[in-house]
């Protein structure tokens, strides 16, 4: 466009209008043949937007392929992943309705940007979760996880933020990082339950963002009076010294950090699951750019031609007549 | 729901479930034989960058990484 611009700018100062009005009438003008004498815009304009499009849709679909491996080294690891609280949840069921006076929600995004609407959609289940669990004696505080939720979870809801946790990503996932990330959140944050925000990877094309629970053990004391799944636990028999209160509480340190490793392995697949859709579209929308700027080209070039024939034989045949 | 029975060790010195699994993690991975060493001692590398907000208001991110900042 500012290229645009300046074309019709160095066509408007022969011409005596003096005003800005014809600076910003001409780039319009020099698009069709206008009467004053200004030519059509010159296809090197077009050649130039036509070289860098195609660079974008070879960089987009370059991001596509690295996106591809990723995932599928990536997904590996995620559905392996998944055993590990699937005992847990058999055992404590996943109990998302569970009253809690300290709420803290965990919401979990990616670093790096250009991965189609995963981030926005786990801010905003984020944000309509707290605004549910609103209410006189209830708190809501959040931990976030990767820079994207911080930028826009920043802008809005800065007191309730506990923990900002980025840099994840460096090395490849491994249980190891995940839990020691899980100890700082469980010494950092006091809570009565955990609500753990991440997109779940369902296929390459899905992605659907989803709560894991986890309750601090006291919780699940007084859930377990009220009856349900957790009632049951005290079927069990427990062996060597432990009491049941300090198995619930190793038990629900573990669930939460297995919990926080599957989720951050999914919220990985999602990631690269949509980087690799939305650079698709990127690539098929800038194919489409490609060849409708092909054929301005070729008409204006066409143009250009038809023109120049005209004023030859037209001044030819005022010096014949 | 105080316990009568002692906590175990390494609860009584400020550890949580999750940092006594890691260290037993680590003893037997130390315990491979070469190759296989390496690559699970690769597994186990963590760098994030964590900071805490209190009142709206961040503090100073600290690293914690395995890795020797440069």
């Amino acid at each position: 466009m500012a290229a645009l611009r300046r074309e019709g700018r160095r066509f408007a100062t022969p011409l005596i209008s003096p005003r800005p009005i014809a600076a910003i009438r001409s780039p319009f003008l020099s698009e069709e043949d206008a009467p004053l004498g200004v030519r059509s815009i010159s296809t090197q304009i077009v050649r130039n937007r036509m070289k860098s499009v195609k660079n974008i849709q070879k960089i987009t679909k370059a991001m596509k392929m690295v996106a591809a491996s990723k995932l599928r080294a990536i997904q590996v690891k995620a559905e392996n992943s998944r055993g590990l609280w699937q005992p847990f949840t058999a055992l404590l069921g996943d109990t998302p309705t569970v009253d809690a006076k300290k709420n803290v929600i965990v919401t979990i995004s990616s670093d790096k940007g250009l991965c189609g609407g995963i981030n926005s959609t786990a801010v905003k289940i984020s944000k309509s979760l707290h605004k549910l669990n609103s209410g006189p004696d209830k708190e809501n505080k959040y931990v976030i996880l990767g820079e994207k939720a911080k930028a826009i979870l920043v802008r809005d809801s800065k007191k309730d933020i506990e923990l900002i946790i980025t840099e994840l990503q460096k090395n490849p996932l491994n249980y190891t990082q995940v839990s020691v990330l899980a100890d700082d959140i469980l010494k950092n944050v006091e809570f009565d339950a955990l609500r753990i925000i991440y997109s779940k990877f369902h296929s390459v094309v899905s992605f659907l963002p989803t709560m894991a629970t986890v309750l601090s053990p006291e919780l699940v004391e007084r859930e377990a009076e009220s009856g349900g799944k957790l009632g049951e636990l005290d079927s069990y028999e427990i062996e060597g010294g432990e009491t049941k209160g300090e198995i619930l509480q190793n038990l629900a340190e573990f669930q939460f950090s297995c919990v926080m490793f599957n989720a951050v392995l999914e919220n990985a697949c999602s990631e690269q699951g949509a980087r690799m859709s939305a650079m698709d579209s990127s690539s098929r929308n800038a194919g489409e750019m490609l060849d409708r700027l092909t054929l301005t080209y070729n008409r204006t070039r066409q143009a250009s031609i038809t023109t120049e024939l005209i004023e030859i034989i037209s001044g030819a045949s005022a010096l014949e007549g | 729901m105080a316990s009568n029975a002692a906590v175990p060790f390494w609860r009584a010195a400020g550890m949580t479930y999750i940092s006594y699994s890691n260290i037993c993690a680590n003893l037997v991975r130390n315990c491979l034989k070469e190759p296989y060493k390496t690559e699970a001692l690769t597994r186990e590398k963590v760098h994030f960058s964590i900071s805490k907000w209190t009142d709206g208001k961040p503090q100073k991110p600290t690293i914690r990484s395995d890795t020797p900042e440069e």
